[in-house]
């Protein structure tokens, strides 16, 4: 009983102990995570974001197609990579994925206005200022036309983050070479290789949606994910980052029911050799 | 009564001892796994060779787990082997002496690989002629896809060859 | 047996046994907390033993270090991470069985006469495991990893005369680099782990001469313990001790596999950077306390420098700062008052450390740093008390 007492005293200093360290002192440093706002909701929804998509691939040839590439549907951008980054310090996207990635009406707001829609005023593209909300509303039109429907989290991540970001452990290289990215963005963006150890979910969804929600004034971009891509995203950097989770998980029971029945056999000898005292 | 009790208690020891030994496995289980080769040393096991990129006459050298192996076009004024050969005009070995591991060169003008440490011999299709191997050169795992030889991998080729016992 | 005889001729392992084990016996009266002297010993031998499967994947450079530890050990090495979960958190595991392995001898006053070479050595072996913990903490090059040891080795700065040269003599460098992280790296594997064993035998042997102390504190003699009132180490008291240890272990692996994320700083999977301090750093947990005496007196460094210093060795002084004839805190009433605000202040301490030292956080540790010293300072006094009362015949 006395044992029992003593011990219950232990738990109780190393549970508010524990409390305070970690959730009590986590919730203070970091305070609420925001929740992402996956409407969009300061853009507006005036740009149309239907049209005709043949109409559109005329408009995107002539307008965009000197830095932007459609793979998938032929199209090669007018410049090569090194052209790009002595212009832009930055390589522009081949645009194949783009409508399934990016929400419509960001998508649509973004070619009238890069640098509104990202909250970076560096952002390399310039605004598409010369077209009509209709012609913009042809434009996503054919960009969702083209779309792959079912990316996986990875080819999700490479379009949506490997312009800038390297995967290292993963051998994904960044698209724009290390120096380019330091003129552009002021430094070269983390590598996500252990992002996922590195950020809570919660954290890095919110991130990723807006950055500015976690990191106020930084340069990178916001990119006007949908949520499921988001998600995908996220999803696959936690996974990349913990790979051995299931194994672990699986484990660590055998060995907790393993030390479990060693208790009860060294209890039951305890019992045996001290039911002799007294 | 006494005696009862000190087996008892001898049992429960031995079950501990028997159950610790079952933990003392587990972990020692995991410190064998440690000390496998990690995977970007497994992903070199296999190495795949284009041959057709050889020149008749020539001789390449491919990297496998470490070792050379051989990859020679043999032209018509080499020895011919019809046994060590399956796709006709090239020999595939391993650039190993058979005697004591030395690296044998390539001799172009007598075409034969001479090893520099005790002199052994082999012709061009590997067989040794002269000094002290005790075998030819060695065949390493193979298998055929097209033009591109698969080292490290047995295929039915390889295995023939194998049970002839023409691969060592 | 008849090996036994062999052995028994050459080592008299017979007589060694008797004197170790069978007959060496342990008082009766004392509780499971003297069950983590060989819980210390537990951790060590799993410290040890995972440290050494880490170390043979660890590249000590600055260069390769992250990513030796973050690629290879956690992801390439089969088991590795398993490996590395251990020692991370078997590190941290261990300053909890110190603590209260510590806490239990002030408690009972096992640190009194005839035991103070066994409180100093052990506190020795505290602050050797603390540099070790420390050491070791830097090698994974982390963000944490690198602001900790940037931070802590500045804290020499403050040192008259020789403080700026002593900093970069520590650091090999003008900041923590490659030569900080291989030094810390010797030091840890090599250097710290030797003066652990060797002070671990000469705290075991002096425990040994007097022999543990009880619940009650008062000394038994070894026939009195024979005849009833203690039992041998082997194999009574190793019987309870067995199921401590299982116990223990359940708790252990459970944080191993499940709750591992305080002894493995998130902020720590991203790689140091000697151009950007993290948003948040602080120590270790086991740290905490001490580095909140640090900040405590936020008004001056140098206060708050030499309260730091003296907070990590003030406790080393208890067998002459607490002088009280009656050993055991059990039979002294207003010392179970002090000893039961000094662990509430130390836990209060531990978790202001790890929040931000403004407003309210930073006078609320103020306080805290002064009720630590004052458990101390008022220990002499207490004695004399508790002596006249002794002295009057109760």
């Amino acid at each position: 009983m006395k044992e029992l007492k003593i011990l219950l005293i232990l738990v109780v200093i190393v549970l508010v102990g524990y409390w305070g360290i970690e959730p009590y002192a986590h919730s203070v440093m970091h305070g609420e995570v925001k929740h992402p706002d996956y409407e969009y909701k300061d853009i507006p929804k005036n740009i149309p974001t239907t049209g005709d998509p043949a109409k559109g691939k005329e408009l995107f040839t002539a307008n965009c197609a000197s830095c932007h590439g459609v793979k998938k549907d032929g199209i090669n951008p007018g410049m090569d990579a090194n052209a790009a980054i002595a212009s832009f310090k930055v390589v522009p996207p081949d645009l194949s994925n783009i409508g399934a990635i990016v929400d419509e009406h960001f998508l649509a707001y973004f070619i009238k206005n890069p640098q509104d829609a990202t909250k970076n005023p560096k952002f390399a593209m310039p605004p598409m200022a010369q077209l009509s909300d209709e012609d913009v509303g042809n434009i996503v039109a054919y960009l969702k036309s083209i779309e792959k429907k079912d990316l996986d989290g990875k080819e999700i991540t490479i379009e949506a983050c490997g312009r800038c970001h390297s995967i290292k452990y993963q051998k994904i290289e960044a698209v724009t070479p290390k120096d380019a990215l330091k003129d552009y963005l002021g430094k070269v963006p983390p590598d996500l290789s252990v992002m996922g150890k590195a950020k809570e979910i919660e954290y890095l969804e919110s991130f990723i949606n807006n950055p500015q929600n976690g990191l106020p004034g930084t340069s990178m971009p916001r990119l006007g994910l949908t949520k499921e891509a988001t998600e995908k995203v996220v999803t696959y950097l936690d996974k990349i980052a913990d790979p051995h989770r299931d194994q672990r998980n699986a484990l660590g029971v055998w060995v907790l029911g393993y030390l479990v029945v060693m208790a009860g056999l060294t209890f039951a000898w305890k019992k045996k050799i001290w039911k002799n005292l007294h | 009564m006494a005696e009862e009790k000190v087996s008892r208690r001898d049992f429960l020891l031995y079950a501990m001892g028997a159950w610790a030994a079952v933990g003392v496995g587990g972990v020692l289980y995991g410190m064998y796994k440690t000390w496998e080769p990690l995977p970007e040393v497994k992903a070199q096991a296999t190495v795949t060779f284009d041959i057709s990129t050889v020149q008749p006459g020539e001789i390449k050298v491919a990297n496998w787990r470490g070792k050379p192996v051989f990859i020679l076009r043999r032209t018509p004024d080499m020895t011919q082997c019809k046994d060590r050969s399956i796709k006709d005009e090239y020999t595939v070995v391993l650039g190993i002496c058979t005697h004591l591991g030395c690296i044998p060169n390539w001799e172009a003008d007598k075409k034969i690989w001479h090893c520099p440490c005790h002199g052994g011999e082999y012709d061009a299709c590997g067989k040794n002629i002269f000094g002290p191997p005790p075998r030819p050169l060695d065949v390493p795992p193979f298998k055929i896809e097209g033009n591109n030889i698969v080292l490290g991998e047995e295929g039915p080729e390889y295995k023939q060859m194998k049970e002839k016992g023409l691969t060592a | 047996m008849k090996f036994m005889d062999w052995l028994d001729e050459r080592l008299a392992v017979r007589q060694l046994i008797k004197v170790m084990l069978t007959e060496y016996y342990v008082p009766k009266n004392i509780n499971f907390l003297w069950s983590f002297g060989v819980l210390v010993m537990l951790v060590f031998a799993i410290l040890v033993v995972s440290g050494i499967f880490v170390l043979m994947y660890y590249k000590p450079d600055a260069n390769l270090a992250f990513d030796s530890v973050n690629k290879t050990i956690m992801m390439d090495v089969e088991y590795g991470w398993l490996f590395r979960h251990t020692h991370a958190v078997g590190a941290s595991i261990m300053f909890l069985v110190l603590f209260v392995h510590m806490a239990r001898g002030i408690y009972y006053g096992s640190f009194k006469a005839p035991r103070e070479i066994v409180w100093i050595t052990g506190y020795i072996l505290f602050v050797l495991m603390s540099a070790t913990a420390f050491t070791g903490y830097l090698l994974p090059w982390g963000q944490m990893s690198y602001w900790a040891a940037q931070t802590i080795t500045t804290l020499f700065e403050k040192i008259p005369f020789i403080g700026p040269d002593l900093v970069i003599w520590i650091r090999g460098n003008y900041i923590v680099e490659d030569a900080t992280l291989t030094r810390f790296f010797a030091l840890h594997v090599v250097f710290l782990p030797l003066l652990l064993i060797v002070f671990t035998a000469i705290h075991l042997y002096a425990v040994r001469i007097p022999g543990s102390n009880n619940e009650d504190g008062i000394e038994l003699t070894k026939e009195e313990k024979k005849h009833g009132k203690g039992i041998p180490f082997w194999p009574v008291f190793m019987a309870k001790e067995f199921f401590v240890m299982s116990v223990f272990l359940i708790f252990f692996f459970y944080l191993v596999f499940y709750q591992y994320k305080f002894a493995m700083d998130p902020i720590n999977f991203t790689p140091a950077n000697y151009l950007q301090t993290p948003t948040h750093i602080y120590p270790e947990w086991y740290f905490l306390a001490f580095y909140e005496v640090l900040r405590g007196f936020f008004f001056s460094q140098n206060l708050g420098l030499i309260a730091f210093v003296l907070s990590m060795f003030i406790a080393a002084f208890l067998p002459w700062l607490d002088t009280s004839p009656i050993k055991s805190g059990k039979y002294r009433p207003i010392y179970k008052i002090l000893f039961w605000i000094f662990i509430a202040d130390f836990v209060f301490l531990t978790i202001l450390g790890k929040l931000p030292p403004t407003g309210l956080y930073a006078w609320l540790g103020f306080a805290g740093s002064l009720v630590f010293f004052a458990f101390f300072l008022a220990l002499p006094i207490l004695s004399k008390i508790e002596k006249k009362k002794v002295a009057g015949g109760r």
